[in-house]
C-alpha cells in the first residue's frame, strides 16, 4: 500500500535528524566508549593525557557483586513503576471520556498540574509529605487511626524508603501515559465503539477487541517509554535517599553517579553507562523488532 | 592541549618572578569571583567591591554568588575549562579534591606572605597536599549550642552545662510539656564528630598508606551512644538532617529549648520571628568534663585560583584582599566566623554567639585530610548509618558495615 | 451506581493527583512561621506574597527566564519540525534503510544523558562552546528529539492510512491530504510531544550546570530554582513559590494548547 519510491525525498526528510544525533548524540557516546577503555578520572578531565586501560575498568565492574545486584534491583524497580504506571494510566484515560466535562476538565487539569511540576520541586514536596515528624502523610494516617505511624521513619527503613520513590515516580509519570493514551483515544473514529456496542460489547470486550488493538502501537509506546524513563529516572532518587539507606534504593543511574560524579571516576562511570546502554538494548530488542516490522 | 601548557607556563613564570608588572592595560580586567550562597552578606560585598576597585585601577570584580546545588560539578567544570573564574570559594572538606587534581594554582610560595604561621590548621590542612599549599584560608565556623532563655528559665535552669552529663541533666528537664528538650535530628554528623573526637576516636585513620573507616571503634560507638540519648530528648526527626527542614526555622517556634548550630544562625531565627531576639543564649558544647569544652568540627572555606585563570597575578592580590586582616575583622563581625588567623580571634569577644564558638574553636578538629573524604560525605553513608542505630539498628553492626564503607570510598583511587 | 462508582474513582484520583502541587502553592503563600507549624494547615490563614517578593528578587531571575524561554522554545520548535520531517519519511514511505532508522531512533531514547554529560563538556570545550546558549539549545533539542519522532510515529501510524487516501481519491495533492486530513488528528500528538520536550528542556539542570560557567547571564530558570538553600538549609517558603512561577509557563502551554486542539479533541472525544 505505501509509496516504494527510489526518490531522495525519505533521505532528505531524515537528514535533519541524523546530522544533530551525529554531532550531538554520536560523538559524545563514542567519546564516552573510548573514556571507558581508559584511566580517566578528575585529574585528566582537568589536564588531559588520559592512558589507555584496555579492559580494566569492565573488568573491576563485572567482577564485583556489587553491579550485579545493582543491575537486579534495577529491574524490580523498573518493573513495579512501569507495570503501576499503565494500569493505572490506562484506567484513567479510559475514565476521562466517561466523565462529565467539568470534572473531566477539573482532571485533566490536575494531570497537567502534577506533570507541570518542576521535578525537584516535587520531590521536595514528596520529601517533606513523609517525614517524620512534621510529615503530613504520617498526621494523616494517625489522625485515621494508625497510630503506629506517630513519627514513622520513611527514610529509615530501605523498603518504605523504596515505596516513597515508587508512589512519587508513579505520580510523576501517570499524568504522561493518562493524557497520550486519552489522546490516542480521541484519534479512534467513533462510529468503531458505537457498532462494537450495537452488536453488543460488554465494556471490558470493547476494551480488548477495540480499543486495545486500536492502540496497540500507542500502549507499546507508552510501556517502553515508560521502561526507558524509570531506568533511568535519577534526580528523584538522589535527592530522597542518595541510594540508600543501605543501598536498597541505588538503581543504574545512581550507581553510575557516584561513581562517576562522587567518585570523579568518570572510566568507570563511562563504563557502567556503556553497559547499561547494551542491556537495554537487549532488554527491549523484542519490542524493537515489532516496531520496524510495522 | 595547548591551553593546559598556556596554563601550566603561566603558573611557573608566576612562581618565578611574583612580583613582575604586568604593563597596564587600557580597558579594566574583569576579575570573576565565585562566592557561596549565604557565605557574605550582599552589603559586605557591594563594599569590598567598592573599595577594592577604588583601590586597584583598572580591576573590575565580578562577583557571583552560587548556589549550592550541583556546585561540586561547576567547581569542576570550572577548572577543567579554559576560561576559568579567577578566584573561587570553596568548603574545607572539598579543596583537597580540586587540589589533588591538578586544576589548582600552587601558592605555597606566598604562604608567608600571606602571613600562613597562624592560620587556622582546620582550613589550612585541607588546602595543602603533599607539601603545597593550594588552599588559602578564608573563614571558619564551629558548632555551639543555640538556646532559648525563655525555657531555660521555665524550667529552672539557671547556668549551662559544663559537662555532657549536667547536659543531659537539664536537656531532661527541658524536654516537658509541649517543649522539646533539645531538636537534634538524626543525621546532624558534624556534632557526632565531636562526640566521637572527645571519646579518643576518630572518623577515618591513616593505617599504612590507606585510609580505614573507625566508626566501629570502642570510642567511636561510645560517641555515637552520646548522641543517641541526647537525640531522644528532643522530637528531632530520625531520618533527616539539620537543613531539612531548617533547624532555624523549628527553633524560632518557641517550643525548641536547644539546638547545635553555628552562631550565624541567630540572624537566620530572628528573621522568622524577630520577637526572639533578646531570648537567645548561647554555649559552647560541652565535653567530658568541666575543664574544657568539647570537641567540634572547624567548618568552613579555603580559596582557590584555578590554573585556567587568565589573570593569575590580579587574581593573587585579590586573593591576598579577601585572606588580608581587614576583609577578614569585617568578614567575622559580619556573619559571626572566626577569622582565618588565629591571632585575629580578638575580634569574637564582644558577642555572646561568637565568644562561645571561640571557646569551643580552640578544640576544633577537621575531617580525615584525603581528597576522597568529600565523597564520603556526598553519598551520606555516615548520615544514613546514624538514622540506622537511632530507629533501632544494632550500633556495632552497623558501625562495622559503614567503616567498611568508608573505607573503600577512601581508598577508591582518584 | 455505577455513575457514582465512576464520579467517587476520579475524585479520589483528583484529589490525590492535585494535593501535593496544592501543598506547593499553600506553602508559597504560608508565612515561614506557619510552614514548620506542628499540626498542619490546610487553608492559608495569613497568606503573604513575601516568598513570591524573595523568589523574583533573586539575582538574575528576568535574565535566567528569558534565557529559559528562548532555549526552551528553540530546542522544542526545532525538535518538532525535524521530527514531523523523520516521522513521516518513516510511517508513510518505504525506503532502504528505514528499520536501521527506526532502531536507531528508538536506542537515542536509551541514550544515557547523565554519563554524556562529560563527553559533551568536553566537546564543548575544545569547540569553544562553552558558555553558549545555542550549545545548550542543542543539546535540549537533542535530548527530545528520538522521543518526539517515536511518538509523532506512533501517532502517524494510528491514523488510518485509508482516510489520507481517500483524501487523495477525492482530488487532494498528498501534501494537501496531508495537512486537511492527518494534521488535525495529529494535533494532540503534538500537543503531547511539544509539551514533553518542553517539560524536558524547562526541568534540565545538569547540563546547564557544567555548559555554562564564568558567563552567569546565560543560566537558565533551574539554577535559578535551586538557589534557595544555603548552608543553613532550604528556604522552603522561597523554594515552592519560584517553583509555583517555574511551573506555571508550561500550564500555560498546556491550557493554550488544550484550546487550540480543543475541537479535535472533543470531535474525536468517546461518548460513554
Amino acid at each position: 500500500m505505501r509509496t516504494r519510491s527510489r526518490s531522495l525525498w525519505p533521505y532528505l526528510l531524515i537528514a535533519p535528524t541524523v546530522a544533530g544525533g551525529a554531532f550531538l548524540l554520536l560523538y559524545p557516546l563514542l567519546k564516552a566508549a573510548v573514556i571507558s577503555f581508559q584511566h580517566f578520572r578528575m585529574g585528566e578531565l582537568i589536564r588531559g593525557g588520559a592512558a589507555f586501560a584496555g579492559l580494566e575498568n569492565y573488568a573491576e565492574l563485572l567482577s564485583g557483586a556489587e553491579f550485579w545486584q545493582v543491575l537486579l534491583r534495577t529491574l524490580v524497580w523498573t518493573v513495579i513503576n512501569v507495570v503501576l504506571i499503565v494500569v493505572l494510566g490506562t484506567g484513567v484515560a479510559l475514565m476521562l471520556p466517561r466523565l462529565r466535562r467539568g470534572l473531566r476538565l477539573a482532571l485533566m487539569s490536575a494531570l497537567a498540574l502534577a506533570w507541570a511540576t518542576p521535578i525537584i520541586a516535587a520531590t521536595t514536596v514528596f520529601q517533606w509529605l513523609f517525614q517524620s515528624e512534621l510529615g503530613v502523610v504520617n498526621w494523616l494516617l494517625v489522625t485515621l487511626g494508625l497510630d503506629s505511624f506517630r513519627g514513622y521513619t520513611w527514610f529509615a527503613d530501605g523498603t518504605a524508603t523504596f515505596a516513597v520513590l515508587v508512589v512519587l515516580v508513579v505520580w510523576q509519570s501517570v499524568p504522561f501515559a493518562a493524557l497520550t493514551l486519552y489522546a490516542g483515544l480521541t484519534t479512534i473514529p467513533v462510529e468503531l465503539f458505537e457498532s462494537a456496542r450495537i452488536d453488543g460489547g460488554t465494556g471490558r470486550q470493547v476494551f480488548t477487541k477495540v480499543t486495545f488493538p486500536m492502540l496497540r502501537q500507542l500502549f507499546a509506546l507508552v510501556a517502553s517509554l515508560e521502561v526507558i524513563w524509570v531506568a533511568k529516572c535519577f534526580p528523584q532518587i538522589w535527592v530522597l535517599s542518595q541510594g540508600g539507606p543501605d543501598d536498597a534504593t541505588t538503581t543504574l543511574p545512581v550507581y553510575a553517579f557516584k561513581i562517576a560524579r562522587v567518585l570523579h571516576r568518570y572510566d568507570l562511570g563511562s563504563a557502567v553507562a556503556m553497559l547499561t546502554v547494551v542491556i537495554l538494548a537487549v532488554a527491549l530488542i523484542s519490542n524493537l523488532r515489532r516496531m520496524v516490522r510495522t | 592541549m595547548r591551553h593546559r601548557i598556556l596554563a601550566l607556563a603561566a603558573v611557573f613564570a608566576l612562581g618565578a618572578c611574583g612580583t613582575a608588572e604586568e604593563p597596564k592595560a587600557a580597558a579594566p580586567a574583569e576579575l570573576t569571583v565565585w562566592i557561596m550562597d549565604g557565605s557574605v552578606t550582599q552589603d559586605l560585598l557591594k563594599k569590598f567591591e567598592t573599595e577594592y576597585e577604588a583601590a586597584h585601577r583598572g580591576i573590575d570584580l565580578d562577583i557571583q554568588i552560587q548556589a549550592w546545588d550541583g556546585i561540586g560539578e561547576r567547581v569542576t567544570a570550572a577548572l577543567a575549562s579554559t576560561d576559568a573564574p579567577d578566584v573561587i570559594e570553596v568548603g574545607n572538606t572539598q579543596v583537597a579534591q580540586y587540589s589533588a587534581s591538578g586544576g589548582v594554582t600552587d601558592l605555597s610560595a606566598k604562604v608567608a606572605e600571606l602571613k600562613g604561621e597562624d592560620w587556622l590548621p582546620g582550613l589550612a590542612q585541607p588546602g595543602r597536599i603533599d607539601g603545597k599549599q593550594y588552599g588559602i584560608p578564608w573563614y571558619a565556623a564551629n558548632r555551639v549550642v543555640v538556646y532559648n532563655k525563655d525555657l531555660f528559665a521555665e524550667a529552672g535552669v539557671k547556668e549551662p552545662p559544663k559537662t555532657r552529663d549536667e547536659w543531659l541533666e537539664i536537656t531532661e528537664k527541658l524536654n516537658q510539656g509541649g517543649n522539646q528538650g533539645i531538636y537534634l535530628t538524626g543525621q546532624t554528623w558534624y556534632a557526632l564528630a565531636g562526640f566521637i573526637w572527645d571519646e579518643g576516636g576518630d572518623l577515618a585513620v591513616q593505617e599504612g598508606g590507606g585510609w580505614k573507616g573507625a566508626l566501629d571503634t570502642p570510642q567511636a560507638l561510645a560517641g555515637m551512644d552520646f548522641y543517641r540519648r541526647l537525640q531522644a530528648l528532643g522530637k528531632g526527626p530520625k531520618d533527616a538532617d539539620e537543613a531539612n527542614p531548617p533547624q532555624h526555622e523549628v527553633f524560632a517556634q518557641g517550643k525548641v529549648a536547644q539546638i547545635i548550630a553555628v552562631p550565624g544562625i541567630a540572624a537566620r531565627v530572628l528573621e522568622v520571628d524577630p520577637k526572639l531576639k533578646d531570648k537567645l543564649g548561647f554555649f559552647p558544647i560541652p565535653g567530658k568534663t568541666a575543664d574544657k569544652p568539647g570537641a567540634v568540627f572547624t567548618g568552613g572555606s579555603d580559596l582557590i585560583i584555578p590554573a585556567a585563570s587568565q589573570r593569575q597575578e590580579e587574581a593573587y592580590e585579590l586573593v591576598k584582599a579577601l585572606a588580608g586582616e581587614q576583609f577578614q575583622t569585617e568578614l567575622a563581625k559580619a556573619m559571626s566566623f572566626v577569622p582565618n588567623r588565629t591571632s585575629l580571634a580578638g575580634v569574637l569577644s564582644g558577642d555572646e554567639g561568637t565568644a562561645a564558638m571561640a571557646k569551643g574553636a580552640a578544640h576544633g578538629r577537621a575531617t580525615p585530610n584525603t581528597p576522597n573524604w568529600a565523597a564520603v560525605e556526598a553519598t551520606s553513608v555516615i548520615k544514613q548509618y546514624m538514622t540506622a542505630v537511632l530507629t533501632g539498628g544494632d550500633p556495632a553492626a552497623e558501625a562495622k558495615k559503614v567503616s567498611e564503607a568508608i573505607t573503600t570510598t577512601l581508598n577508591s583511587g582518584s | 451506581m455505577k455513575r457514582l462508582l465512576l464520579n467517587a474513582a476520579a475524585v479520589v484520583v483528583f484529589a490525590v493527583t492535585i494535593f501535593p502541587v496544592y501543598w506547593m502553592f499553600l506553602t508559597a503563600f504560608k508565612p515561614t512561621r506557619d510552614i514548620q507549624a506542628d499540626t498542619p494547615t490546610f487553608w492559608p490563614t495569613a497568606p503573604t506574597l513575601d516568598h513570591f517578593i524573595t523568589a523574583v528578587n533573586a539575582p538574575g531571575f528576568w535574565t535566567y527566564w528569558r534565557n529559559s524561554l528562548l532555549v526552551t522554545a528553540a530546542a522544542v520548535l526545532i525538535a518538532l519540525v525535524v521530527a514531523l520531517l523523520a516521522a513521516f519519511a518513516v510511517s508513510r514511505m518505504r525506503w532502504r534503510g528505514r528499520g536501521a532508522f527506526v532502531v536507531a531512533v528508538f536506542a537515542a531514547q536509551m541514550a544515557p544523558w547523565e554519563a554524556l554529560l562529560v563527553p559533551v563538556f568536553i566537546i564543548a570545550r575544545d569547540t569553544d562552546l562553552l558558555d553558549s546558549l545555542a550549545m545548550l539549545t542543542g543539546v535540549y533539542f537533542m535530548i527530545t528529539l528520538p522521543f518526539t519522532i517515536v511518538t509523532l510515529r506512533g501517532f502517524l501510524a494510528a491514523i488510518p492510512l485509508e482516510l489520507e487516501e481517500a483524501a487523495q481519491v477525492d482530488g487532494c495533492s498528498r501534501p494537501a491530504a496531508f495537512r486537511r486530513v492527518v494534521f488535525p488528528l495529529l494535533a494532540p500528538g503534538l500537543m503531547a510531544t511539544s509539551l514533553f520536550g518542553f517539560i524536558t528542556a524547562w526541568n534540565e539542570f545538569a547540563f546547564v550546570n557544567v555548559l555554562i560557567i564564568k558567563d552567569q547571564d546565560k543560566r537558565t530558570l533551574p539554577v535559578w530554582l535551586s538557589s534557595f538553600r544555603d548552608v543553613f538549609g532550604t528556604d522552603w517558603g522561597a523554594t515552592m513559590a519560584a517553583a509555583s512561577l517555574f511551573a506555571l509557563p508550561v500550564l500555560l502551554l498546556f491550557l493554550f494548547l488544550q484550546r487550540s486542539v480543543g475541537t479535535g479533541m472533543t470531535a474525536g472525544a468517546v461518548k460513554g
